[in-house]
């Protein structure tokens, strides 16, 4: 068993947090050193163009913005079900987790959009130092579907750092708000952990569970509306293109975010 | 050669309890006997529901929790490696707060039977009509079975979850403070239903309320501080306390 004082316990909160503080802050200068070397060599192959398409296929793409965004919700679900439901509290790796889901949830989504733009182009430059490193006539044509794997590479990142961070906090409260008495008399009787979670914990947090997971979701339509209207304002003097996308993102997010703020709602009215 | 009535059933040998730094019980001994009532009586925090909480280990949900000592259930040593999902389908337990599930009356008191695998609707009829009757509940809920519990009163409720931990057919049933949030007649009820569930199985009994513990119980344990002041024949108790202190309490004098 482990055991804490309140002292030790606020000790080691204040050292994880730390760490975790840590760890971001040299991921993100770390991305941004890959920036600045992924522009300052390649100036002519992160044209506008590139951008362009590089954008349009990043995140123009309603299923794959979807697909990704549901898989990192469905990863984000299990991890916050492992942390809370097997983790004891006072665990570290625990502990480091949830304090970098804290930094996480705090940061605006838009900036993970840029997140997205640096990681694809530091990929970009790699590939493309490695096509200049091996100029075989047929890896020119290859290019496009090359990109394509960056696109996914970058995107899936991007939805790792973003949406799942939601995720995992959203679910972690669902599961801390299933009251300590039900699974107590439900362990009494016998239940294995297992058998708790699927017939008691579940099916009482499960709306809270699903609320998060749109919400998570609608704020990765959110950055991807954002990005996509802002190239569109930005390259394109006429409207129409991507706007209609845009306009789309934007209301998938609205209405994932309506819809999770109903859930929760209607969930609050009948338990109180 | 000891009876069957003389055997014990549990055996707790120099037991400590530790929340953190926070020591609930210190070295406690005593023995539970087969089919008798033990009751635990002491006033507010003195560790009666720590204690018992200790013997299903359900406080292994409990962050901070450590305990030295040894409990012996059936002679065998409670460890780290004890599968608590086999000891606690044998050592039932009742709260004071009546806890149902958000599924039907019936569904309710299925739930033991349930995950225990039985799943034949005949069968688990036969089991939920067998321990709602025991309990006294079934005339009363016998038409609004597929209806939630929330109608009922919370001393039907309480009936409802002894039946529902009935059906798991346990050695050992503990109650913690289960008349806490009843009145006087359904107390009655629950007080004569302890005493005939003796003859099924041993029954644990934390209560504050002195009365209570000398009406059901054969064995009582008085807790103070978290320390066993003492432990014996619950008349030896109530009549002929040895230490100054239960003397106190039992007489009203003390907590």
């Amino acid at each position: 068993m482990n055991s804490m004082t309140p002292r030790a316990e606020r000790k080691q909160k204040i050292v994880l947090q730390s760490i975790a503080f840590i760890i971001l802050g040299i991921v993100f200068v770390g991305l941004w050193h890959a920036l600045k070397s992924a522009r300052a060599p390649s100036g002519q192959v992160v044209s506008e163009a590139i951008l362009l398409s590089a954008l349009s296929s990043l995140f123009n793409n309603l299923y794959i913005v979807l697909s990704i965004s549901l898989v990192a919700i469905l990863f984000g679900i299990a991890c916050a079900f492992y942390l809370e439901e097997w983790l004891p509290a006072t665990n570290w790796i625990r502990r480091l987790i949830e304090s970098l889901v804290a930094i996480l949830t705090g940061i605006p989504s838009l900036a993970y959009g840029i997140l997205a733009i640096l990681i694809f182009f530091s990929y970009a430059d790699t590939l493309k130092k490695a096509i200049e490193a091996f100029p075989l006539p047929e890896n020119i044509g290859a290019i496009p579907s090359q990109i394509e794997t960056t696109v996914f590479y970058a995107e899936a990142l991007t939805f790792v750092l973003m949406v799942m961070p939601l995720t995992i906090k959203t679910t972690q409260e669902a599961l801390r708000s299933v009251a300590t008495p039900i699974r107590e008399a439900a362990y009494v009787l016998g239940a294995s952990q297992w058998q708790v979670l699927t017939r008691q914990v579940v099916p009482i947090a499960f709306t809270r569970i699903l609320a998060g997971g749109c919400r998570s979701m609608s704020r990765a339509f959110a950055m991807a509306a954002l990005l996509v209207g802002i190239y569109t304002w930005h390259y394109t003097t006429e409207p129409g293109g991507m706007s209609g996308r845009f306009i789309l993102f934007l209301s998938v997010a609205l209405f994932l975010s309506i819809f999770s703020s109903t859930l929760i709602w209607r969930h609050t009215s009948d338990s109180a | 050669m000891l009876s069957e009535k003389e055997q014990s059933i549990l055996s707790i040998r120099n037991l400590n309890i530790w929340y953190g730094d926070n020591q609930i019980l210190s070295s406690l001994s005593f023995d539970v006997q087969q089919k008798r009532v033990t009751a635990f009586i002491g006033p507010a925090n003195s560790g009666k529901s720590t204690l018992i909480r200790c013997l299903n280990r359900l406080n292994d949900f409990t962050p901070n929790f450590r305990f030295t000592g040894e409990i012996l259930f059936k002679g065998t040593l409670l460890g780290a490696s004890t599968d608590t999902t086999a000891l606690r389908k044998q050592i039932g337990m009742v709260f004071r707060k009546p806890t149902l599930f958000r599924h039907s009356i019936y569904e309710n008191v299925a739930y033991g039977a349930r995950i225990a695998g039985v799943n034949q609707s005949e069968h688990l009829d036969t089991i939920v009509e067998k321990n709602l009757r025991k309990t006294g509940l079934w005339d009363e809920v016998e038409d609004i079975l597929d209806e939630t519990p929330e109608q009922l009163s919370i001393g039907q409720q309480q009936l409802l979850c002894i039946a529902r931990a009935l059906v798991i057919e346990p050695e050992v049933l503990i109650f913690d403070e289960p008349c806490g949030e009843l009145d006087p007649i359904e107390t009655v009820k629950v007080e004569t239903l302890v005493r005939d569930l003796k003859n099924d199985c041993t029954l644990i009994f934390a209560t504050n309320k002195r009365r209570q513990a000398a009406r059901v119980s054969d064995m009582a344990g008085f807790l103070y501080g978290g320390e066993l002041i003492e432990f014996g024949a619950t008349e030896k108790i109530f009549t002929n306390p040895q230490d100054n202190r239960t003397e106190q309490y039992v007489t009203g004098r003390l907590g």
